[in-house]
C-alpha cells in the first residue's frame, strides 16, 4: 500500500494537507494523534469513501480507478457504531458481508461456499449462537462483534477499523483486539485501524501512524518512535506519566 | 418477534405463495359483495365464461354479469393494484431512507402526484400519442419533483442529509402541495366533485384501462426493484457500510427513488392521495416475514392490495348507497394500527 501527498476534505477546506506513507505487505498499522487531526478522514479516503487528490495504491492498484466490486475485495470497513434501523438477524447481518460475490438466490440457498464462510465469521467472534437473534436484541459488545464478523465475511485485503473499540468495555476492548490479531496473524489479511486508546493499539499493530493537523508526522515501529517526548508534542501531555499515574490509582501488586 | 418459517429453507416463498393465494380468494370475495350481492361460485362462472366466450349460466342475470365485468371486477383490482404499487413502494422508501417513518405519503410524493394529476385534469390537457397515460405521466413527473424538492432543501437545511430532515421537509411539501390543491378547487368549484377525489382517494369509476397501465408499470418496477434487494438490506445500516460493500449508495438510491416514484405516481394518478398504507404494510410484512427485502417487497405489495380491496369494501358498504373517500377508510385504521406497531415496536426494545 502506498499513499503520496493526499489532500482530502469536506466542502472547501482540507482536512488532510499532503498525506504520504507507505505499508509493507502483512503488516498492521494503527493510526494515531488527538481529535480532528484527519484520522477517520485519512480511513475514510482509504476505504474510497471520500474523493481525494493525489495517489492512493493498494495491492498495485490505484484506489480511485476501482470499481465499487473490486474496491469492496480490497477494503472493508467497520465503523465506530452502525445503526440499525430495521430488525435483521445476525446470520443476516453476516450474509450481507458476502455482497459482492453477489451469489445465492432470492429466497437464500444456492451459495455454499458463502454460507460456510458466514458460518465461520460468526464462530470467529463467538457469535454462532446467535445467530438468529435480531441484531438489536444484543448488547453494543455483541453489535460491534456482529459488524465484525460481516466485515471479516467479505474477506477484504484490509480491514479499516475506526475505533472499533468505542462504546465497548474493557473485556469487550480486549476481545475484539484478540479476534482481530489472530484473524491478522496468518499474514493473509490486515488491518488498519484509527485508535484512540494508546494502550490498545499495540495489541494489534506493530506499527504506527502519528497524525497531528493534517500531515503524517512520523511512521514506524510502536517502539522505536512512541517516546515520551514525541508523545508530548502530538497530544500536549506526558502521557507515560498520565498511565503510570493511572497505574497507580489502583491497588494491585506492582508489576515487574 | 416471530416471522414465519425464518429457519427453512423455501419456507418464506411457500408462504409468500399462500399470501398470494389468500389475495385472489379475497378479491373474488370482494367482487361478489355490493347492492348486487353476487355469490363466489357465481364470480367464478361469469370470470370463466366472459374468458372463453362461453354463454353465462341460465341462473345468472346478463345485468348481474355485466355489473362484475364494467363497475366491481375493475375497481377491486384497481384498489388491489394501487395499494399493491403504495406499499412496495413505500418499503423501497423505507429502505432507502432508512427510516420506518418514509413512505410516499410522508415524502410528499402522493400529494405531489395528486396536484399534477388534477391541474393536468383541469387543463384538459392530453398527451397526443397516448392519452390514457396522460394522468400517470402527471402524476409520476409532478411526483419526482415533490421528492427531489424534498431532498434538495432537506440537503441544503442539513448538509449530513439526516433521513429525520427528509421526511419533515417531505411533510411540509406535502402540505404545501395539499394546501394548492384545496386553492386550486376553490378556483375551480364546478369541478369540486372531481378534484375532492383527489384529495382522499377513490376507486369509484376505475376502468380496466387503468388497471392494464398500472400493471405494466408494476410489472415493469416491481422486477428493477426487485433485483437491489440486496442493496436495499445494505442501505438500510447506512451509507458508510453500503459503500464499502461493493456498489455505490448514491447510483442505487437514485435509481430506486425512481421507480419507487414511478409506482407511486402512476398509482396516485387513478386512484388520489391515499396515505397510512404505505407506511404501515411494509412494518406488518417485516412483521411476518423479516426484514430482508427479498421476501418483504413481494409480502408488502400482497398485503398492501388486500388491505386497500379491504378498506374499498368498507368505504362503498359502510353506509351504503353513500360512499366514504377510501383515504379516510386507511388513516381510520391506519392511524391505530400504526400507533400499535411502531409503539409496540419500541416498547419490546426497550424490554430487553
Amino acid at each position: 500500500m502506498d499513499i503520496q501527498n493526499v489532500f482530502a476534505g469536506y466542502g472547501a477546506r482540507d482536512v488532510l494537507r499532503g498525506v504520504s506513507f507507505s505499508l509493507q505487505a502483512g503488516e498492521n498499522l494503527a493510526i494515531l494523534g488527538p481529535n480532528g487531526c484527519g484520522k477517520t478522514t485519512l480511513l475514510r479516503v482509504l476505504a474510497g469513501l471520500l474523493p481525494f487528490r493525489g495517489e492512493v495504491r493498494i495491492g498495485g492498484r490505484n484506489l480511485a480507478s476501482l470499481s465499487p466490486l473490486a474496491l469492496a475485495s480490497q477494503v472493508g470497513m467497520m465503523s465506530q457504531s452502525t445503526q440499525a434501523a430495521f430488525d435483521y438477524t445476525v446470520r443476516e447481518v453476516v450474509r450481507m458481508g458476502r455482497y459482492r460475490l453477489r451469489r445465492g438466490g432470492l429466497f437464500g440457498g444456492g451459495d455454499p461456499q458463502g454460507e460456510a464462510a458466514v458460518e465461520r465469521a460468526m464462530e470467529a467472534v463467538a457469535l454462532a449462537e446467535l445467530a438468529d437473534r435480531p441484531v438489536s436484541a444484543l448488547s453494543g459488545g455483541q453489535q460491534q462483534r456482529v459488524f465484525l464478523a460481516r466485515v471479516l465475511a467479505q474477506e477484504p485485503a484490509v480491514i479499516l477499523l475506526d475505533e472499533p473499540t468505542n462504546h465497548l468495555d474493557l473485556k469487550n476492548q480486549i476481545e475484539l483486539m484478540e479476534y482481530l490479531r489472530a484473524y491478522t496473524a496468518s499474514g493473509e489479511h490486515r488491518v488498519i485501524g484509527v485508535f484512540h486508546d494508546l494502550t490498545l493499539a499495540p495489541m494489534l499493530c506493530r506499527q504506527a501512524l502519528f497524525m497531528k493537523d493534517g500531515v503524517a508526522l512520523a511512521k514506524g515501529p510502536f517502539g522505536e518512535i512512541a517516546t515520551p517526548a514525541f508523545l508530548r508534542e502530538i497530544y500536549g501531555v506526558d502521557v507515560r506519566a498520565h498511565l503510570s499515574r493511572a497505574l497507580e490509582a489502583l491497588p494491585g501488586e506492582e508489576i515487574e | 418477534m416471530s416471522s414465519i418459517s425464518k429457519g427453512r429453507k423455501g419456507g418464506r416463498a411457500v408462504a409468500l405463495l399462500l399470501l398470494f393465494a389468500a389475495c385472489a380468494g379475497l378479491m373474488v370475495l370482494a367482487v361478489g359483495v355490493g347492492s348486487v350481492a353476487i355469490p363466489a361460485r357465481d364470480v367464478a362462472d361469469i370470470l370463466r365464461c366472459r374468458l372463453t366466450g362461453e354463454p353465462l349460466p341460465a341462473h345468472i342475470a346478463e345485468l348481474t354479469a355485466s355489473i362484475l365485468m364494467k363497475i366491481r371486477l375493475p375497481r377491486v383490482l384497481l384498489a388491489f393494484l394501487c395499494g399493491a404499487s403504495l406499499s412496495a413502494a413505500g418499503a423501497v422508501m423505507q429502505s432507502v431512507l432508512r427510516n420506518p417513518l418514509a413512505s410516499g405519503y410522508t415524502l410528499g410524493v402522493s400529494s405531489g402526484a395528486s396536484l399534477g394529476a388534477a391541474c393536468v385534469l383541469l387543463l384538459g390537457m392530453r398527451l397526443p400519442v397516448f392519452p390514457g397515460a396522460t394522468l400517470p405521466a402527471a402524476g409520476f413527473g409532478f411526483g419526482l419533483l415533490t421528492v427531489l424538492l424534498a431532498m434538495a432543501l432537506s440537503a441544503r437545511f442539513d448538509p449530513s442529509l439526516r433521513s429525520d430532515t427528509i421526511v419533515l421537509t417531505g411533510m411540509v411539501i406535502s402540505l404545501l402541495a395539499s394546501a394548492a390543491l384545496s386553492m386550486v378547487s376553490a378556483l375551480h368549484k364546478e369541478s369540486l366533485e372531481a378534484l375532492y377525489f383527489w384529495q382522499m382517494g377513490s376507486f369509484g369509476g376505475a376502468t380496466m384501462e387503468e388497471n392494464a397501465i398500472l400493471a405494466a408499470v408494476l410489472a415493469l418496477a416491481l422486477p428493477c426493484v426487485l433485483r437491489f434487494h440486496r442493496e436495499m438490506d445494505i442501505l438500510t445500516f447506512g451509507d458508510e457500510l453500503a459503500g464499502t460493500s461493493g456498489f455505490s449508495p448514491k447510483r442505487v438510491r437514485r435509481a430506486l427513488i425512481l421507480l419507487a416514484t414511478l409506482m407511486t405516481g402512476t398509482a396516485v394518478s387513478f386512484c388520489g392521495t391515499i396515505g397510512f398504507v404505505d407506511l404501515i404494510m411494509p412494518h406488518l410484512a417485516r412483521k411476518l416475514f423479516g426484514a430482508r427485502h427479498s421476501a418483504l417487497l413481494l409480502a408488502s405489495a400482497m398485503l398492501g392490495g388486500a388491505f386497500m380491496v379491504l378498506a374499498d369494501l368498507l368505504a362503498r358498504t359502510a353506509l351504503s348507497p353513500r360512499e366514504l373517500p377510501v383515504g379516510a377508510v386507511t388513516a381510520l385504521v391506519g392511524a391505530p394500527f400504526f400507533l400499535i406497531v411502531y409503539f409496540g415496536r419500541r416498547r419490546g426494545e426497550a424490554r430487553r
